[in-house]
């Protein structure tokens, strides 16, 4: 391999030190443009809920992917943020204090960050399953306490409040969704440029050392336990920025936002999207709440569909799409991306029909299982049918087996176009 | 003269096992010594109770006159004192170079800092390539250490150890499962690297011994049978028989 | 003093039953090094397998098939699940025993729908054994005790008197030297995981009856089951059935008793604040024990992995 090869061999790992704002200012854009796309009030519904899980699972990859530490409560600090924040609009409304509504995610920031130090205090002397366990333990307390303590934590009806308080900030009153898009959206940036900036950071950087061999850390000069606890306390912080802005955005948090299950779905998300890369926990949001939000209208079963979909990741895509994408960047760099074209089509396509039709299936023998008496009728891909009569059955099925047939000869031919295009190009003045 | 490292009667018992039995040593500013001693002999343990790793059961250890019971590893590091690993520890997912660099930070004030970035200072920059230089990887700069060979990480383990600044180094077997070429290689990077330090190393390998330190101590047993110069050690009547007849028998 | 007498038995009911799920868990932990998220969900397995097989063939043959199921199923999962992500880390192995655990939620709520299924006692368990002071103690308790119990000295007998259990126990510490002597780890893996989860099966085939059968039970149960684990000490056995009794005691006397926190608080002299309402600690004050009942467990393992990292009864290496 030359030595030009081998110098930029390094993409943009989370060990890269390239900082090109080109993606920022793409990313920016595409912000502030795509309310005008996606115009109706559910989209932005939508899209607000996105940036805010983006904001988490960012936050959440601080600790797994950068630091190695998997948290099975992380949801408390993101709870805990947006409960104190709730506390604080209406303090402020009873009160009359001038406190901008934009400054509001702060106080969620502190919170969190401060809970995550009680509590990093007793977790962050190891990394492995200690840690996870009282991750665990802390979670589930917490979420128990939250419906005992009602002054705090409202009971069973939680916190509500009304984000339209205070003075209008520069004129606007955020009583619109469009305004709490952009304020979502400016947190976002903000948040995101701080934590890729922090992992260029001295303790950032050490982060990921105490993550790769925590006792060759510490004869470098630094104590594991010491650069765990501060990326902990950093995570805390930004959990608790996105709770603020749920806060906002919802008007409401309850002890669903703490509980066990919404720390689950952040780890899906942050492992969907791929821990390796930083901006893996922003497409696994994306494409998590896309799941969630689109297809839970169109199916009953989006969650089994999730959770499979959550195993093959683990079982066959570890890197998570993040990684799926990256594994491209050798080839396109040896130019042989255009290689792996026709194959693509050739296997993914059929692969792609496999699914649908067996998900088909799925919901047919659903909708046969469950359907209440009668109701024979069911709308799959935009076609009406029985699903009582065997026509349908027998073409679904047969479309799914002729897919997958067709699929797994195909493959073959796949590897082989993977392979080809993944060789260095053999350059004929090699140093 | 204060010495670099001390030890006075030092014993560790893992239970009942007394695996280091009573170890008086002392090495000077500048020294250059190996500990040799057959396997089982309690070298690795004798590192680890330097380095922090445990607690010894009774005796002292001092660096540089300060005694070092009951710190931390990291501390012990802070305080001038580095170790490689006989088993290669390095951070195989980052890069060669930010390997390097993250081994510079502490040394170069960083601490937890979170508010200033790696990449925009020059002296890290710097200082790391020039470690990079000093240990020949510079070629590899950009490869994450996990791809590197098995003696260029181990170069590499030597680098990291040295950047720092630490001024007692404490190398594990430096040059094991290395074939001679890759053997003299090393020995050339050590002495060049460790020139005006301290250097302790454990070592299997005669040749190595005899030819970089100034002093050796024999362990055997958990305990130190002869220490001194090269020569004295060599023609030492006990340690002739309990480890070097041997050794010496297979290097002729 | 009957009030005592009726909290022990259900005590060890509870104690018993959690035990038959912690045992399982333990020792795949001290196998793989992963905890295994999924094993309340095998648990889950084995009262929806028990309750539609004894739809067509009775409770009987429930209590004697589904376990086996569910030990296959488990067996299945480790051969062709985990044994592919284990090359991954520990991580991912947790993170993918964690989806498994969801992915089985959902298929049950696929197949069975989420309401309770009526999976009743048995017709000749369905009576009062003895009374204690008014407390009617059903037989069916009795029933379970003994189960428990049986199955306890069962593995007990099989881990530490026969053959295989002395391989078992070697393999669990020293899988490479075992191999090395001839014995096929692989399969004694897959057996242990396949044993460890029809024992959860077992636990939820008698369990079923009277804790409910209902898509959410894995949930409740599951992470109970790892503070269990947790407290007792990873991969400890012994440490497993004492942290199990001392949960199933503590949360059972704790939800008997209504001790009011108000009334430990004016015990020790500090007297309950006028205008309890407007008073920011006024959940304190009103908090009584059947409340925190069920988080006892939490704070006991939280204060274990502060004081005793090791659980009370663990090893160092866990």
């Amino acid at each position: 391999m030359s030595d030009k090869a081998k110098t930029n061999a390094s993409p943009m790992r989370a060990g890269s030190m390239s900082l090109t704002l080109t993606p920022w200012i793409v990313a920016a854009l595409l912000l502030m443009v795509l309310p005008f796309i996606f115009n109706n009030n559910s989209s932005i519904t939508i899209m607000n809920q996105m940036w805010i899980t983006v904001i988490f699972a960012l936050a959440y990859n601080m600790l797994l992917g950068q630091g190695g530490m998997l948290s099975f409560g992380h949801a408390v600090y993101m709870g805990m943020g947006g409960f104190l924040c709730m506390h604080v609009m209406n303090y402020v409304e009873d009160f009359g204090l001038a406190l901008p509504l934009p400054l509001l995610p702060l106080f969620g920031g502190l919170f969190g960050m401060g809970c995550a130090m009680l509590i990093g205090a007793i977790s962050t002397s190891g990394a492995g399953t200690r840690f996870a366990m009282i991750s665990l333990g802390i979670g589930e307390l917490v979420a128990a306490c939250s419906v005992i303590i009602v002054a705090f934590f409202g009971g069973e009806e939680g916190i509500s409040g009304d984000r339209t308080y205070g003075l209008p900030f520069f004129g606007i009153e955020f009583l619109k969704q469009i305004e709490v898009y952009y304020l979502i959206s400016f947190w976002l940036m903000l948040s995101a440029a701080l934590m890729y900036l922090f992992s260029r950071t001295p303790v950032g950087r050490m982060a990921n050392a105490v993550r790769d061999n925590p006792e060759r850390a510490q004869f470098l000069g630094y104590s594991s336990r010491w650069v765990r606890f501060y990326s902990f306390m950093a995570s805390g912080f930004f959990c608790g920025i996105a709770g603020g802005l749920f806060a906002i955005n919802y008007e409401i948090l309850t002890e669903e936002n703490l509980n066990t299950a919404s720390s689950g779905i952040i780890l899906l998300v942050t492992f969907l999207g791929g821990v390796g890369f930083f901006f893996g926990p922003i497409i696994g949001a994306i494409a998590f709440t896309l799941l969630q939000t689109v297809l839970s209208l169109e199916t009953e079963l989006w969650a089994f569909y999730a959770g499979a979909l959550f195993l093959a990741t683990v079982m066959y895509f570890p890197g998570g799409l993040a990684g799926l994408i990256m594994m491209h960047v050798p080839s396109y760099r040896f130019g042989n991306a255009n290689k792996l074209f026709v194959p693509y089509i050739k296997t993914l396509i059929p692969g792609l029909i496999t699914v649908l039709g067996s998900a088909a299936l799925v919901e047919m023998i659903f909708h046969y299982r469950h359907g209440s008496v009668g109701d024979n009728e069911m709308t799959l891909f935009w076609i009406t049918f029985d699903s009582h009569a065997l026509v349908p059955w027998i073409v679904v099925s047969v479309i799914t087996g002729v897919a997958f047939y067709i699929t797994k000869t195909t493959a073959p031919a796949l590897k082989e176009a993977w392979g080809d295009a993944n060789t260095p190009p053999t350059s004929g003045g090699a140093s | 003269m204060t010495a670099a490292l001390e030890l006075s009667g030092l014993t560790k018992s893992f239970g009942k096992a007394e695996i280091i039995r009573g170890v008086d040593l002392s090495i000077g500013k500048g020294e250059r010594h190996a500990i040799i001693g057959p396997n089982g002999a309690g070298k690795s343990t004798l590192f680890n109770l330097i380095t922090g790793r445990f607690a010894q059961t009774a005796g002292k250890i001092s660096l540089h006159g300060s005694d070092l019971a009951g710190l931390e590893p990291y501390q012990i590091n802070r305080m001038g004192l580095s170790r490689s690993f006989q088993i290669t520890n390095i951070f195989p997912a980052m890069t060669v170079f930010e390997n390097v660099r993250c081994s510079l930070l502490w040394s170069m004030g960083y601490k937890y800092s979170f508010w200033n970035l790696v990449a925009s200072s020059k002296k890290l920059t710097d200082g790391a390539d020039e470690i990079l230089e000093q240990i020949n990887l510079t070629e590899r700069r950009n490869l994450p250490a996990g791809v590197l060979s098995y003696a260029e990480q181990r170069a590499l383990e030597i680098g990291i150890t040295i950047a720092g600044g630490a001024d007692v180094i404490m190398l594990d077997e430096p040059t094991a499962g290395m074939s001679h070429s890759e053997t003299d290689y090393i020995v050339d990077l050590i002495r060049k690297v460790t020139e005006n330090k301290t250097l302790i190393m454990v070592e299997h390998d005669m040749g190595v011994v005899f030819g970089l330190a100034d002093y050796i101590s024999v362990l055997v047993y958990g305990e130190i049978i002869a220490t001194g110069r090269p020569e004295e050690v060599r023609g030492n009547p006990k340690v002739q028989e309990a480890y070097l007849g041997e050794a010496l028998e297979a290097e002729h | 003093m009957e009030l005592v007498l009726v909290n022990l038995i259900d005590g060890l009911v509870t104690g018993l039953l959690l035990f038959m799920l912690s045992a399982g868990l333990t020792l795949i932990f001290s196998m793989m090094g992963v905890l295994n998220f999924a094993h309340a969900s095998f648990y889950m397995l084995g009262a929806y397998f028990a309750y539609q097989i004894s739809i067509a063939l009775g409770f009987w043959m429930g209590l004697l098939i589904a376990p086996i199921i569910v030990g296959v199923l488990g067996a299945g999962v480790e051969r062709y699940g985990l044994r592919r992500v284990h090359q991954y880390g520990h991580v991912p192995e947790l993170i993918f025993t964690f989806g498994l655990a969801l992915l089985i939620e959902e298929v049950v709520q696929f197949l069975w729908g989420k309401n309770q299924m009526a999976y009743n006692i048995p017709e000749i368990l369905n009576f009062t054994a003895f009374a204690i002071a008014g407390n009617s103690i059903p037989a069916y308790k009795i029933f379970m005790i003994f189960i428990s119990i049986a199955i306890f000295i069962g593995l007990l007998y099989v881990l530490t008197r026969t053959r295989v259990g002395m391989i078992i126990q070697a393999a669990l510490n020293y899988p490479k030297t075992v191999e090395a002597l001839g014995h096929n780890v692989p399969l004694i893996f897959m057996g242990v995981f396949g044993v460890g989860t029809a024992l959860a099966g077992v636990a939820g085939v008698i369990a079923g009856p009277v804790l409910g059968t209902f898509p959410g039970m894995a949930f409740v149960l599951g992470s109970i089951v790892f503070v269990t684990i947790v407290i007792g000490g990873l991969g400890s056995l012994w440490g497993a059935l004492v942290a199990s009794l001392l949960i199933g005691w503590i949360t059972t006397f704790a939800k008997s008793y209504n001790i009011a926190m108000s009334d430990i608080l004016n015990g020790i002299g500090i007297a309950t604040p006028e205008n309890l309402d407007d008073s920011i600690w006024r959940d304190l004050w009103t908090v009584t024990s059947p409340q925190i009942a069920d988080i006892l467990p939490y704070i006991l393992m939280v204060l274990i992995l502060i004081f005793r990292p090791y659980g009370l009864l663990g090893n160092r290496d866990a």
